[in-house]
């Protein structure tokens, strides 16, 4: 693999230049199967970066790394200057600064929205009631669904319950978003509706990773795209590169099959 | 400030003149349905009119026996025995008092209750209560209190029972002005209040727990075996999930070693082998007691695998997005993984609680006079011995542990439905 500007992943490509989240040669193994191998990425702050590759070439297992929701097992990963470690202070502390958007939504059934929106900031962040509350109202404005504050999830359709998950993750006020596959479990047409309210965040100025397979949000909104293929990096670039002019084999194989 | 969600707008009004297509309405003639239903074809009608025979014999011959042929003289004239046996008859007012100190706390509970469900049907979640749902909630209970009545033939117990049943109603309307907010403090008023009750019957020169017998060591042993075993059998589950390998080992052996061994040998070891796990010159806990901790013992490993059940219905994800918000394994647990993992096996739980209730009928095997020990030993006394009345007696206690566990198997729809579970 030739280490031009194009095929480096470790280089900030978007947003100011300060590096945000660096993984050096991040490698992950779950019992024989290794599903990351000597990863390097480094995500600029206010940089979206798109991942996207085959299933099962360890886009999601990248990012939830990130948050600890899996552990590495070699190499080294600092999310905002913070080196994840066993230190349960260090992954606390991570924790509230990225928030984290799942394919499968993941809302408490048994809260109403407004409730599992101010769930961590009450409990996490020791907020007022009345103050988490207002902070709901805003993110939900923001996501466009404040009329369903007093819902319970099971009420909501998919693409209003995604919109909650973002809602709920941005009441934590992160510096960072991951994204694992948001719109994957939605129906066609409720697609749009959550991936405006993320372009509506990657242009506000945060620091996104989004793992997805839509590619014309990629193209639209990516600073960079990431292909993955065998629990590696296999290529990064600019949209326009990595859409026009791929250098590797296996990304214009995947390109040819999903365009 | 103060926050207040959106409300629910107008509903929706059908404009005049416009007439909107529903669901074809089918009538419900009763000789419609019974054709439909009970005499659809010759089969039908042979299994229809077979079984007819078949229920209304077996009706006939029961009534006939309850109204005509029973001889329901021990009952009446032992109703205070069954109620207390042994208990000193001086003391009776502290039961009375009790009841008192229990409906207050219940009716303020349901009340305070009702209008914290009030708000949440205000906006738009929660579920409506059916129609009469407090008299059908209560209709077993009220059942039991009235052939209880009519066996006592009382004046006074009638006057009391009313006077329990005012308080009650007193203090529902009283709980229903208490805010929705307050509820958890209504909550632990309502257990303050149980609590009350038992310490009205035992303290200040009170009648001690072993003195007890009949319904109300019956009630004691079933109340205080729920209110116990819950909490340890939900510690025990999660202790069985815990990342500590030794917790996970104490709390999976206990486990296994009490779903192993019958309750009847639970309760002879408690009984009778006690001491030898005590040590030496501790004073034995008296025999209640002991029946108490066994029943609590054997109650909480099947709470615990229950529970544990529940614990495993809860998706893998809800952990993931509480960890991922930053919520500590404790809060997790407490507030997303225990309130759905609970809800979801309420019927199971109930049906445990349901068999406490009713086993709590083995004790009197180590010496103590509960309901059913009452029973059999009244038809040793001199007026009735050898009359052949354990079929009165018999169903007499048939019918308090059926009203009982019947009214607990309401209470666990009821919850249900209002949890809405299936729904949500």
């Amino acid at each position: 693999m030739t280490e031009t500007a194009l095929t480096s992943a470790a280089t900030v490509a978007g947003g100011t230049g300060e590096a945000m989240i660096v993984l050096e040669d991040v490698s992950k193994w779950f019992a024989d199967f290794q599903a990351l191998k000597d990863v390097d990425l480094t995500v600029g702050k206010q940089e979206v970066v798109v991942v996207c590759g085959p299933s099962g070439s360890g886009k999601s297992t990248l990012i939830r790394c990130i948050n600890r929701l899996e552990k590495h097992d070699k190499g080294r990963i600092l999310v905002d200057g913070i080196e994840l470690s066993d230190d349960i202070r260090n992954i606390g502390e991570i924790r509230r600064e990225v928030g984290m958007v799942f394919q499968s939504f993941n809302l408490f059934p048994h809260l109403t929205v407004l409730e599992n929106i101010t769930l961590a900031p009450r409990q996490v962040r020791h907020k007022a009631k009345a103050e988490a509350n207002t902070k709901a109202m805003e993110v939900l404005e923001r996501v466009q669904i404040p009329e369903q504050a007093t819902k319970y999830p099971g009420q909501l359709s998919g693409g209003q319950q995604q919109r909650v998950a973002i809602a709920r993750a941005l009441a934590m006020e992160p510096k960072i978003m991951l994204f694992d596959e948001p719109t994957s479990a939605l129906d066609p047409e409720m697609i749009k509706e959550v991936l405006d309210v993320m372009e509506e965040l990657a242009e506000s100025g945060m620091t996104m990773i989004v793992v997805t397979h839509e590619m014309g949000f990629a193209r639209h909104v990516a600073d960079r795209m990431v292909f993955m293929a065998d629990a590696e990096i296999v290529e990064a670039g600019t949209p326009d590169h990595f859409f026009q002019n791929p250098e590797e084999e296996r990304t214009k194989q995947f390109l040819e099959q999903i365009l | 400030m103060t926050f207040t969600g959106p409300r629910p707008k107008e509903p929706y009004q059908i404009p005049p003149g416009e007439e909107v297509e529903g669901p074809p309405v089918t009538a419900r003639d009763p000789r419609a349905w019974a054709k439909e239903n009970l005499f659809s074809s010759v089969l039908n009608t042979i299994l229809t009119v077979v079984f007819g025979f078949v229920l209304a014999f077996l009706t006939y011959r029961f009534l006939r026996f309850v109204f005509v042929d029973a001889e329901w003289e021990i009952i009446q004239r032992n109703i205070t025995n069954l109620m207390v046996f042994h208990f000193p008859r001086e003391e009776l007012w502290r039961v009375w008092a009790a009841l008192f100190v229990l409906a207050a706390s219940a009716g303020f509970g349901v009340g305070a209750a009702g209008t914290r469900r009030a708000v949440e049907i205000e906006e738009g979640r929660g579920v409506a209560p059916g129609r009469g749902m407090l008299l059908r909630r209560v209709a077993p209970l009220v059942l039991l209190v009235g052939v209880l009545l009519v066996a006592a033939g009382s004046l006074t117990a009638t006057l009391l029972v009313l006077g329990v049943a005012a308080t009650a109603i007193a203090f529902r309307l009283l709980g229903r002005r208490v805010p929705a907010r307050y509820f958890r403090f209504v909550a632990l008023g309502v257990l303050v209040g149980i609590v009350a009750s038992y310490l009205v019957i035992t303290a200040f020169g009170g009648v001690p727990r072993d003195d007890w017998g009949g319904l109300l060591l019956t009630a004691f042993l079933a109340v205080g075996g729920i209110v116990i075993s819950f909490p340890i059998g939900v510690g025990l589950a999660l202790g069985r999930r815990s990342s500590f390998p030794v917790i996970r080992l104490v709390c999976t052996l206990y486990i296994e070693l009490i779903r192993g061994v019958p309750l009847i040998t639970i309760l002879f070891m408690s009984a009778f082998a006690l001491g030898f796990f005590l040590p030496p010159g501790t004073e034995r806990p008296s025999l209640v007691t002991r029946a108490l901790v066994a029943l609590v013992a054997f109650t909480a490993a099947y709470v615990a695998e229950v529970v544990r059940g529940g614990l495993q219905s809860v998706p893998r994800g809800q952990i993931e997005a509480a960890q991922a918000l930053g919520l500590s394994p404790l809060k997790t647990t407490r507030l997303i993984v225990l309130p759905q993992a609970l809800r979801a096996v309420i019927p199971a739980l109930v049906g445990q609680f349901i068999s406490l209730f009713k086993d709590t009928s083995l004790v009197f095997i180590v010496g103590l006079t509960e309901l059913l020990a009452v029973a059999q030993s009244i038809t040793k006394q001199p007026d009735f011995l050898a009359q052949g009345l354990f079929v009165e007696t018999l169903l007499f206690v048939a019918f308090v542990y059926w009203a009982g566990s019947y009214w607990m198997s309401r209470e666990s729809q009821r919850l249900e439905q209002r949890l809405g579970v299936g729904t949500r």
